[in-house]
């Protein structure tokens, strides 16, 4: 590679940064059409049963109507072609409470919802399955093959021979992702082709959900994104309100726009499922585990199965020759659980890394001295060497920057006025790949100044994808980030991986790697010489006196990565101040370290970093959203009810990074930041809790209530 | 949202007649509760009398009468100014306190006063049109008193309702003795006592307060108190800013040396209406200022809750919050907690 611009590394600013605060970044509502007209989705209030009469006769005849769509007049769609969630309004069932069952699409936004407020849904009701507290008990195994038990030694019998050990069960709520930019989409149709402005994680997927399910060809469906205003895992697969907006405009016959409203992300478009976590760990009298079991209880939807892989970090983050991971699930009528930031690995964490805690007041150890007795050689789940694994010096140069020492092991001794002062640590990881994706690359010069293009069908969800991606063609083709013109988020262009599960940055970076190195080969073959020092794509360009060249390559992870295990880590340290009277908690300090690999931008990777940790700070304090069992609604229905973090509730946050060369996972050695942020966050806010105050909440989040 | 007719006028009683003639209009001030409701098709006015213009935004001291070292605050003023005003902060910063404890700087400089103390409550089933709810929809039920009440009352509810009022400055108000002016059609002038302003859900929870339909509020009246010095209000929430009182006390104590002269105390966030603490304030009346006393007057208070399912918390945390407040108070008005 090319290192003339030497921007690789660099805290570069965003080269978005300046349309976004001007608020010229087009988002997919910004996009303007002739004639546009507006849909407003209805959902239903009952979550199981059928509707047996829809009355729109009020809402027809309402100011500026152009359309109620509902199933009896919804054109048939393709319930298999690959989105999430149902709700294509193809039939008369109800599976969740605010379940899509129609949409009006009018000349205005507030027609649109005026006349949606005017129609009356009949419903034969059935008895739902809805009470998770009732039906946990009677969860069966998971359909997918992936989440069966996963067994190595004997984890029961080892923990009855335990010197030391603890049993117990860790709860996490539904929570959702609740994105900036909620989900909305701007339909054109051209002909028999459709364009959709729609915010989309994965491009590629989007297109071919979107095509499948309208029973189209892909190459019918373009899907533009080229800013995202979050996503967390709900725009990675697309959900009906996708689709049904393609089928409000092809109704009307004009360009239709749908936004969801904040109530309606609710019910929309996934969420994280609640968890029951039991944790048995056993460890010999000097601390050594001798037995670990992972048992995670949840719920999915009636008519689909997702479900978050809570015990993975316990199969790979300790070393103990016995235990078990396993997952009972039970259906219930709610919407389908979906990935959702740190998807398994945020909650797992909190279970795990909340029941080493445990286990190291038990054992009365340190708890990063308990951490560090127990590292793996290998990966315990598969026997593989790692890429890489940086947890030890994540701890130990953690400790030393958060002050750790001043830590008081004793809980409730620390105190300040009326607050308990509480240190906390905790540890995470998450997966580090690398997924096909291609690039094209186009270089055109004019007199000395070469300028490129590079274009990839890539999203940026916010989190400096653009940025990161110049900062690579710069450096691999020597020239100067100003002339460099990044296209994503346009399935139009070359096919790429999605931002999730924290593949973009690997897939993307080094497709446009490959195809700046592929570039400068090709320029040199044509330059026909030898060079003592390899020249650049831009000085070949002028040297030869070519006025423009395009490659496109397609790039895979190295064969090898197969034989490695590879993992971002980190560890989490957290400072809390809990009052004694109301038992309201302030996260004053928190420090993430990491080790994931080259850091491409310290600049956005710390904003990703920091960025987990308020979520993970939210779920460990305020995020909880509650069904009411009686109906199956959330009573939890606004930002009033569904407390995330303010800016009050976070203290001093800090990022650290901790170097890591590792060219296995892929050439450029990028591991991936965006999940690893959340990972271990919740269980070191609650660590430093129980060190506060002595209390051991087991249930997130940890409301004032909890402490009294 | 439903259709509506605008209307704006700069005058009072031009606006109160524009109201009297229709039962279904609606006053609207800052539009930070009322527009979100009518989004949510809570609230349906087909008319809405946009009174930002009228000239009730001032405030200034009361210099002549039985009500003298007192301060008027006017019923349109923004919520912003009257937490900030000099002869607030100076005189009254306990209104400050609860002022600033409430929602975000961003709502209180749209916020009025008049339009605050009207503010409805944050019950979730009363949001969601698809539920029971005899506020909303008189005879329909209450769905929050089978269902999730941990934000709900523990005092003064009914079988009927079980609904907490939500704002923080009639908290502070309460504790204080304010009087609220309301001005009515002919230009007649009526005076609410904070206390009797908001009333108990008995059998009518559709109404919140006893404002008539027709009646404008003009003024919010702050008699002279002797507590400046010594008043604090604590509010516990489930995060640290921009959230609604799982519990709050408003309370300012008269102290002569160690002797509480008088104790002043109001919550909110438990019952329909800010709730005055009589109960602990007659015991504190002639007690030293201790954290032992300031405990048994709590606890004593606390003893007449009557929980829901969820919020049995609230008798502990009151308990908590009324003694956190009260030595709070004791230390000084700038005491930090
Ligand atoms: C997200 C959010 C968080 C909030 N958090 C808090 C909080 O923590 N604590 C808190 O105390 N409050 C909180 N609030 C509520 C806020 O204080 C109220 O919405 C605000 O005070 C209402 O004032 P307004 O002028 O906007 O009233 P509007 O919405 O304009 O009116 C509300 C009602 O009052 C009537 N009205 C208004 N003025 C008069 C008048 N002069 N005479 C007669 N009737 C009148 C209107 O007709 C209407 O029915 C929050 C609000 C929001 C949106
Ligand atoms: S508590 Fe009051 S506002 Fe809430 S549902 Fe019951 S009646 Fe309605």
């Amino acid at each position: 590679m090319e290192e003339k611009n030497n921007l690789i590394g660099k805290a570069v600013n965003r080269i978005d940064g300046v349309l976004k605060i001007t608020g010229k970044a087009t988002y997919a509502t910004d996009y303007p059409a002739k004639d546009m007209a507006y849909a407003v989705l209805f959902k239903s209030t009952i979550a199981s049963g059928t509707i047996t009469d829809i009355d729109t006769t009020k809402t027809q005849e309402s100011q500026g109507v152009l359309a109620v769509i509902t199933h009896k007049n919804a054109p048939r769609l393709n319930v298999k072609g690959g989105l999430r969630g149902g709700a294509l309004l193809q039939g008369p069932e109800v599976y969740f409470y605010g379940q899509h069952i129609g949409i009006v699409v009018a000349e205005t936004f507030e027609q649109a919802t005026h006349a949606a407020h005017l129609i009356k849904v009949e419903y034969h009701k059935k008895e739902e399955k809805i009470d998770f507290e009732k039906l946990a008990p009677s969860a069966g195994m998971p359909q997918g093959k992936e989440l069966a038990d996963l067994f190595r030694g004997d984890a029961k019998a080892s923990l009855e021979e335990a010197a030391v050990k603890i049993v117990e069960t860790y709860e996490t709520p539904i929570e959702h992702h609740h994105p900036m930019e909620p989900h909305s989409t701007v339909a054109v149709w051209e002909g028999e082709n459709v364009i959709l402005y729609n915010g989309s994680q994965i491009i590629n997927g989007a297109q071919a959900s979107a095509a499948a399910t309208l029973n189209l060809k892909p190459e019918q469906v373009r899907i533009i994104s080229p800013f995202i205003g979050g996503g967390f895992g709900s725009k990675g697969g697309q959900w009906a309100n996708l689709v049904l907006t393609a089928v409000a405009a092809k109704m009307v016959s004009r360009p239709v726009k749908l936004a969801l409203t904040r109530q309606q992300m609710f019910n929309s478009v996934g969420l994280r499922q609640r968890n029951k976590q039991k944790i048995s760990l056993g460890a010999t009298k000097d601390g050594k585990l001798i037995s670990l079991a992972h048992e995670t209880t949840t719920h999915t939807a009636i008519d689909g199965e997702y479900i978050e892989p809570c015990g993975d970090c316990s199969k790979i983050m300790y070393e103990t020759p016995n235990s078990l991971i396993s997952y009972r699930v039970v259906p219930m009528n709610i919407i389908l659980p979906t990935y959702t930031r740190g998807p398994g690995k945020s909650t797992g964490s909190f279970a795990l890394e909340s029941a080493m805690d445990e286990l190291a007041y038990k054992l009365d150890i340190d708890p990063i001295e308990f951490r560090l007795k127990n590292q793996p050689e290998r990966d315990p789940s598969n026997g593989k060497p790692w890429s890489s694994r940086k947890v030890i010096d994540c701890l130990r140069e953690g400790a030393k920057a958060f002050g750790w020492e001043k830590r008081n092991a004793t809980p409730g001794k620390n105190r300040i006025g009326n607050n308990l002062i509480g240190y906390g640590v905790a540890c995470g990881s998450y997966p580090a790949r690398q997924r096909d994706s291609s690039a094209v690359i186009k270089l055109t010069r004019n007199g000395n100044l070469v300028t490129a293009t590079v274009e990839i069908a890539a999203s940026d969800l916010g989190t400096g994808t653009n940025t990161i991606l110049a900062q690579t063609a710069a450096d691999g083709l020597g020239i100067s980030m100003e002339h460099i013109t990044v296209k994503i988020g346009d399935s139009n262009l070359p096919p790429a991986a999605g931002s999730v599960g924290s593949v973009g940055a690997a897939s993307f970076a080094n497709a446009v790697n490959d195809a700046c190195t592929k570039i400068t080969d090709e320029l040199l073959v044509k330059s026909n010489k030898k060079f003592f020092v390899r020249p650049t794509a831009s000085q070949l360009m002028i040297s030869e006196h070519i006025n423009s060249f395009d490659t496109r390559a397609d790039a895979k992870a190295p064969m090898e990565a197969e034989q490695y295990s590879a993992h971002s880590f980190n560890a989490n340290f957290a400072e809390v101040h809990v009052n004694i009277h109301t038992g309201m908690i302030k996260v004053t300090r928190f420090l993430a370290v990491t080790g994931a690999g080259k850091i491409l931008n310290p600049k956005t990777a710390r904003s990703q970093i920091i960025g987990g940790n308020i979520w993970g700070i939210g779920m460990a304090l305020s995020e909880e959203s509650i069904i009411d069992p009686r109906w199956g609604n959330f009573a939890t229905r606004s930002f009033g009810d569904y407390h995330v973090p303010t800016n009050f509730d976070i203290g001093k946050l800090d990022a650290m990074f901790i170097k890591e060369d590792d060219k296995i996972p892929n050439k450029m050695g990028i591991k991936g930041i965006g999940e690893v942020g959340i990972v271990g966050v919740a269980a070191a806010v609650a660590n430093a809790v129980f060190n506060a105050t002595g209390k051991r909440v087991r249930s997130l989040p940890i409301t004032p209530d909890k402490l009294l | 949202m439903r259709p509506f007719k605008f209307t704006n006028t700069k005058n009072s009683s031009a606006a109160i007649n524009l109201l009297d003639r229709n039962p279904n209009a609606s006053f609207l001030a800052g539009g930070t509760n009322l527009l979100d409701l009518m989004k949510e098709d809570v609230e349906r006015p087909d008319e809405l009398i946009d009174i930002t213009r009228l000239d009730l935004t001032s405030i200034s001291s009361i210099t002549r009468g039985k009500n003298a070292g007192g301060v008027l605050i006017g019923g349109l003023g923004k919520n912003t100014n009257a937490a900030n005003h000099q002869l607030i902060r100076k005189d009254f910063p306990l209104l400050t306190k609860a002022i600033l404890a409430g929602a975000s700087a961003q709502i209180r400089n749209m916020a009025t006063n008049g339009g605050n103390l009207m503010q409805r409550t944050r019950c979730s089933y009363f949001y969601d049109t698809a539920m029971p709810c005899n506020k909303r929809s008189p005879g329909s039920g209450c769905s929050a008193m089978e269902g999730f009440n941990r934000m709900h009352a523990v005092f003064g509810w009914s079988n009927e309702c079980v609904a907490v009022y939500p704002s923080d400055m009639a908290v502070a108000l309460s504790a204080m003795n304010a009087n609220i002016n309301v001005m009515q059609k002919e230009g007649q002038i009526r005076s609410i006592a904070i206390n009797d302003f908001h009333r108990l859900p008995g059998n009518h929870p559709e109404k919140d307060n006893t404002l008539n339909h027709g009646e404008l509020i003009t003024s919010i009246e702050l008699p002279k108190n002797n507590f400046a010095a010594h008043s604090a209000y604590v509010k516990v929430r489930d995060r640290n800013s921009y959230a609604f009182a799982l519990v709050s006390v408003a309370t300012g104590l008269v102290l002569d040396g160690n002797k509480i002269v008088s104790a002043h105390i109001a919550m909110g966030g438990v019952a329909h209406k800010p709730w005055r603490a009589s109960i602990a304030e007659a015991l504190l009346r002639g007690k030293a200022a201790t954290l032992a006393n300031f405990r048994l007057a709590a606890e004593a208070e606390m003893s007449h809750a009557k929980p829901l399912f969820h919020n049995k918390f609230k008798v502990g945390l009151g308990a908590n919050t009324i003694t956190a407040a009260l030595q709070l108070a004791s230390k000084g008005t700038d005491a930090v907690a």
